[in-house]
């Protein structure tokens, strides 16, 4: 049994897993753990060193989908990508396929890896920081807490979103930094990150949850749908997070019978003079000023 | 009034449009740039509100102030709703500051009719300018046109906005002339062919000013009136011919505060909705055409969905062999959908497909048992009839209570 770790870097597997199927090591024979977690069965076999006489072809296709399923966290991270890529090589490509055991589980990581970097996109919420901290800090900051390793590539997308403006996200594992040139990754998330993203004040979030509040129709309440979309996990970073239980109670409580938002019910109401008509069924056009 | 205020008022007003769509617009972004704002094609849902509804753009009236009296809407000029504008400023300002907020993607900009359709027009084009050019805004906009205006107006929103849409409102002439009497069916056609001109006017022209990229949608609502499926899917049909509209949207009839009694008070029709969705899903992207759908006129039923329901309705076609039929039939079999057409065809490249290998994709396998055959599995429904079929096959509600009052 060889018990390897790769320090959850994808090029360190992959060189391992160069030199291990160039040996023929049966993906049984190996395990990946964490440095500090050593394997209950592992033995220290004396590992020869330099490639073996095993010429192993992964196809390219084959490498992009192992990258990102690389990203996923969960039990045999590591030794799943190496079976598939035994098999591949050994010329069995159903490894890869849905259709395939092993293959669909390797589908599944992919799938969860890219939803999870499309969460990113959506639920992050950056909050300004004051104008008067000056150009060393961004200007806007996030707390995000994803389920797999998704931050460093997915966070690429903010480069085109934001322009010139400075900002980062920070989590509990890595951190992203744009200084309004280049973006700086830091597998270990600074404290002074941290600190700034979840310690930040948001003087100016009610207009946003006014809008959120308001966009909500009680007639067509349907929480289970929500969920789906929006996992629960997620509620405790989103600032509309906290309204989503009274939004949800007022509703059964009586708000359905209609769409409109209980402050504006309540509010006086203004009809408007039915203005001139021109000609029978025609609009009713340049006619009188209704404001 | 405060901007807050108008927000809830003019947010309120604007929740029964259907549509948040921020997707089909092209490759643009701000990294090394002025000012904010990226679009890639791909829509993106910042948030989900209690109904299930997905939060993409910051969608507001820019006023519900309205001379028009269409019954099914909260803003007619009847309508005893508190009344509210924006400046076009205020909307830009909202705009960038949840865009900034990473909460919305851009921006639905729709209107009540004050003045005059030019003057509101060029309202609603005036944010989209606003935006575009003195703020440098690069992420999605998406503006209501309203039917009569001058379509230069139309063609200016064109030129800013990602998508623009004109609500076809309701399904039939008919149900407009007495629903909506200021709206008439030959000028929603019109604006709409006026949109349909200028995409194809810029097609092929790559040194052409853009226009509406993202192309054009509509939204018809349902339960307001008694028009059928059959009508409403037919005119969906011609709609996507005619105008190569990128999406029809059904909005179930949702009760409006202060009902008229022309439109009813009931609960909007959901599960008509959904099954009007998926109908249309087949029209767009199964090849399915609104005639196989309906032998006559009617409904489409609301226990099977629609694909189960041509099925049970074509038995000769079933069961399909999985290892011989052409993926464009694969993709008809209920409970089947393209994802899993593409996997399985796929996957027999590679070897035959056997029984195990659909319970490992995501398909209904329950949906599907009967209608097809691997190389070990016969289904032993497929001699059953489509009566029998149907009754083990369809949605059955969780039991309802009663209402007290009945």
């Amino acid at each position: 049994m060889i018990s390897l770790e790769c320090d959850n870097l994808f090029s360190t597997w992959r060189e391992q897993a160069r030199w291990l199927l160039s040996h023929q090591v049966d993906p049984s024979q190996v395990s990946w753990g964490e440095a500090e977690v050593a394997d209950l069965f592992a033995t220290d076999e004396p590992i020869p060193e330099g490639l073996g006489p095993f010429q192993a072809r992964i196809p390219k296709a084959l490498l992009e989908l192992l990258e990102s399923a690389a990203c996923y966290h969960g039990d045999q991270r590591w030794s799943l990508l190496y079976e598939v890529s035994w098999r591949v090589s050994h010329g069995d490509r159903t490894a890869m396929l849905a259709g395939d055991k092993l293959g669909s589980e390797l589908q599944r990581r992919i799938k969860q890896v890219s939803r999870e970097a499309h969460h990113l996109h959506a639920f992050v919420r950056f909050i300004a920081l004051p104008a008067e901290a000056g150009p060393e800090l961004p200007e806007y900051v996030a707390w995000h807490e994803p389920a797999h390793d998704i931050l460093k590539s997915a966070s690429q997308h903010f480069v085109g979103r934001m322009g010139r403006h400075r900002w980062m996200i920070a989590t509990p594992l890595d951190g992203v930094y744009y200084d309004g040139e280049q973006l700086i990754h830091q597998r270990e998330c600074p404290e002074a990150w941290r600190q700034l993203a979840q310690n930040v004040d948001d003087p100016h979030s009610a207009m946003w949850l006014t809008y959120y509040s308001h966009i909500f129709n009680p007639a067509r309440l349907n929480p289970k749908v929500m969920e789906g979309h929006l996992p629960s996990r997620f509620w405790k970073n989103l600032p509309e997070g906290k309204l989503i239980p009274g939004l949800i109670s007022e509703a059964r409580t009586g708000k359905q019978k209609d769409g409109q938002a209980k402050w504006v019910g309540g509010r006086p109401g203004k009809k408007i003079a039915n203005p001139v008509t021109v000609g029978a069924g025609l609009p009713a056009m340049a006619v009188g000023q209704a404001e | 009034m405060q901007l807050i205020e108008k927000l809830s008022i003019l947010a309120d007003a604007a929740k029964y449009d259907a549509s948040c769509a921020s997707s089909g617009a092209p490759k643009r972004s701000s990294e090394g740039k002025a000012g904010l704002g990226s679009t890639d094609g791909m829509g993106i849902c910042h948030s989900y509100t209690p109904d299930g509804r997905c939060v993409s753009l910051l969608k507001v009236l820019l006023t519900n102030f309205c001379l028009y009296d269409c019954q099914y809407c909260v803003n007619r000029r009847s309508s005893d709703v508190p009344r509210a504008r924006f400046s076009p400023e205020e909307v830009v300002t909202l705009t960038l500051d949840f865009y900034r907020r990473n909460c919305v993607s851009g921006l639905f900009l729709s209107s009540g009719i004050i003045r005059s359709s030019d003057y509101t027009m060029e309202q609603l084009v005036r944010v989209a300018k606003l935006l575009r050019e003195e703020h440098d805004f690069r992420g999605y906009i998406h503006l209501k046109t309203i039917p009569d205006a001058d379509p230069a107006l139309i063609a200016e929103a064109g030129r800013y906005a990602d998508r623009l849409s004109v609500n076809i409102e309701l399904p039939t002439e008919a149900s407009l002339q007495t629903l909506a009497p200021e709206k008439t069916i030959v000028s929603i056609k019109q604006a709409m062919q006026t949109i349909y001109t200028g995409e194809q006017t810029v097609l092929n022209e790559p040194r052409a000013p853009r226009f509406a990229p993202a192309g054009q949608s509509t939204q018809l609502i349902v339960g307001a009136d008694d028009t059928d499926d059959s009508t409403i899917l037919h005119g969906a049909e011609a709609l996507y011919g005619n105008f190569k509209l990128r999406r029809v949207y059904y909005s179930a009839f949702s009760p409006i505060p202060n009902s008229p009694k022309s439109v009813p008070l009931a609960a909007p029709p959901l599960m008509r909705e959904h099954r009007l969705y998926q109908a249309d899903f087949l029209l767009r992207s199964y090849g399915f055409s609104a005639n196989e759908l309906f032998k006559g006129p009617g409904h489409l039923a609301l226990d099977i969905d629609p694909k189960l329901a041509w099925a049970l309705e074509h038995r000769e076609v079933f069961p399909l062999d999985l290892n011989r039929a052409e993926p464009t039939l694969i993709a008809r079999i209920p409970g089947i959908g393209l994802r899993t057409t593409q996997r399985l065809v796929d996957l027999r490249r590679e070897r035959k497909i056997r029984f195990e290998d659909l319970a490992r994709m995501r398909c209904v396998l329950a949906k599907a048992k009967p209608f097809f055959i691997t190389s070990d599995y016969h289904p032993q429904q497929a001699e059953s009839n489509s009566v029998l079929l149907r009754e083990q096959l369809r949605d059955r509600p969780a039991p309802q209570q009663m209402g007290l009052w009945g």
